[in-house]
């Protein structure tokens, strides 16, 4: 009970437009336009729906002009089985090229149908996760779910897990 | 010790009450597997044992600033050279040192960038070529896209700059630390500049040589997971009066040197 009533203080309220703050900030409990989804409710939805899941954690930038003795060997990714991995679809103010991947990577995903079932995580206090659901919901698709409980919901409930490589 | 002495009791209460937080099997097998790969990337076909009590390592456990995080390393026996390497930075081979005649390759300091919660492991290699491993967990997260600073071009105006501060008396024949200051902005190329949004290209010290009056001290190849402004203690037997000389070149192959008198002018 306290620590539902410490959730509910903590909880942000919704910003009007993306959020461009700490992405690890307190997220709000809410997503205007979207649904919220926690993880057994998640394990269940994507036992019967063909949903497409979205990953928008960050993936650690490669310096272009790394010298050939540097050892670049990001650690492994785990994500929900099946998810694509689209870095930088949850930042606040993307650079076009970024957004415009996001775009046309979900359009390829759900076959242009705006009634697909997305849905779009990250980490536990993460705002990208709302971030990219948002950006989702503008686009237009009508049956997008954030899931703010993130891949350490995901894997506290001891669900499987795949390496995911990141796109874009 | 016998389990009726009252501190091994202590000792026991406090690795249960720490116990959970190592608990989650999962994380320790994916950190195993994560060293494993690592250790065939960088040392193939080689053996790595345990430490062996030749080397330690220390950090805080929980870093206050994860872009600057101190590591702390300790050999029993004099070595040939040690690594150290952070296992989930991206790049995660921090620096190699290999020890000269004039070194005294006990204690050695640096500070470094930790991206998220790992172990660093320092590995030690003997003068017979065997390797130890020593691990320390530490939790810090996001140095590596941790903004450098508010002013890329001042950084870059004071680049070479170095300082060197004996610690303690000099005595002819007697190891002598001492801590060297560079001032690098160690770009690693990961990080965004907040007002262009763009990501800074990686400049980095790739090397820096210290000899004591032409002898070899150390030989330190490093990489992007050095902390800006990088600062490193470390041990010497100065024989006479003399000069340490630092060389140290980066990533764009800007080379900086820098002679210090041993003992040096007492100040005032």
């Amino acid at each position: 009970m306290r620590s539902l009533l410490l959730a509910l203080v903590l909880a942000a309220a919704e910003p009007s437009g993306f959020w461009t703050g700490p992405v690890n900030d307190p997220v709000p409990a809410t997503i205007h336009g979207g649904k919220v989804i926690h993880t057994e409710e998640l394990a269940a939805l994507l036992k019967t729906t063909h949903a497409v899941v979205v990953d928008v954690s960050d993936s650690p930038h490669r310096p272009e002009n790394l010298p050939a003795t540097t050892t670049w060997l990001p650690v492994p990714h785990p994500g929900i089985p099946g998810a694509i991995w689209i870095p930088g679809g949850g930042l606040g103010a993307p650079p076009a090229n970024v957004e415009q991947f996001y775009r046309q990577r979900l359009a390829t995903a759900t076959g242009n149908d705006f009634t697909r079932t997305l849905v779009v995580y990250c980490h536990k206090t993460c705002w990208l996760s709302w971030n990219g659901a948002k950006r989702a919901i503008k686009y237009g698709y009508r049956n997008v779910y954030w899931f703010p409980d993130g891949i350490e919901g995901w894997r506290k409930a001891k669900l499987p897990t795949e390496v995911l490589q990141p796109e874009g | 010790m016998g389990l009726n002495n009252p501190r091994v009791w202590v000792g026991v209460l406090l690795l249960a009450a720490l116990q959970p937080a190592f608990a989650d099997d999962e994380d320790a097998q994916e950190r195993g597997a994560r060293w494993k790969q690592l250790q065939e990337s960088i040392f193939p076909k080689r053996e790595v044992l345990d430490s062996g009590g030749i080397i330690t390592v220390d950090a805080p456990p929980r870093a206050l600033d994860a872009a600057l995080v101190p590591v702390e390393l300790h050999m029993s026996s004099p070595v040939k050279g040690i690594y150290l390497i952070i296992d989930d930075n991206p790049a995660p081979m921090a620096a190699h040192f290999v020890f000269g005649p004039k070194a005294d390759p006990h204690d050695l300091k640096l500070r470094v960038r930790v991206n998220a919660y790992t172990n660093i492991h320092a590995v030690a290699e003997t003068q017979d070529g065997k390797l130890h491993a020593a691990t320390k967990f530490v939790k810090a997260a996001g140095g590596c896209s941790a903004p450098a600073g508010s002013d890329d071009a001042a950084a870059m105006a004071d680049m070479g700059r170095m300082k060197l501060r004996l610690l303690g008396d000099f005595n002819a024949g007697k190891p002598m630390q001492a801590q060297l200051m560079i001032r690098h902005p160690n770009f690693n190329g990961m990080q965004m500049n907040q007002i262009t949004r763009m990501y800074t290209p990686a400049r980095f010290i790739r090397t820096i040589d210290a000899t004591y009056n032409g002898g070899q001290v150390f030989h330190l190849d490093a990489d992007i997971s050095l902390a800006t402004d990088p600062v490193i203690t470390f041990g010497f037997v100065p024989h006479e009066k003399g000069q340490m000389t630092v060389v140290a070149q980066d990533s764009s192959d800007a080379k900086f040197d820098h002679s210090f008198d041993v003992p040096g002018t007492p100040a005032g």
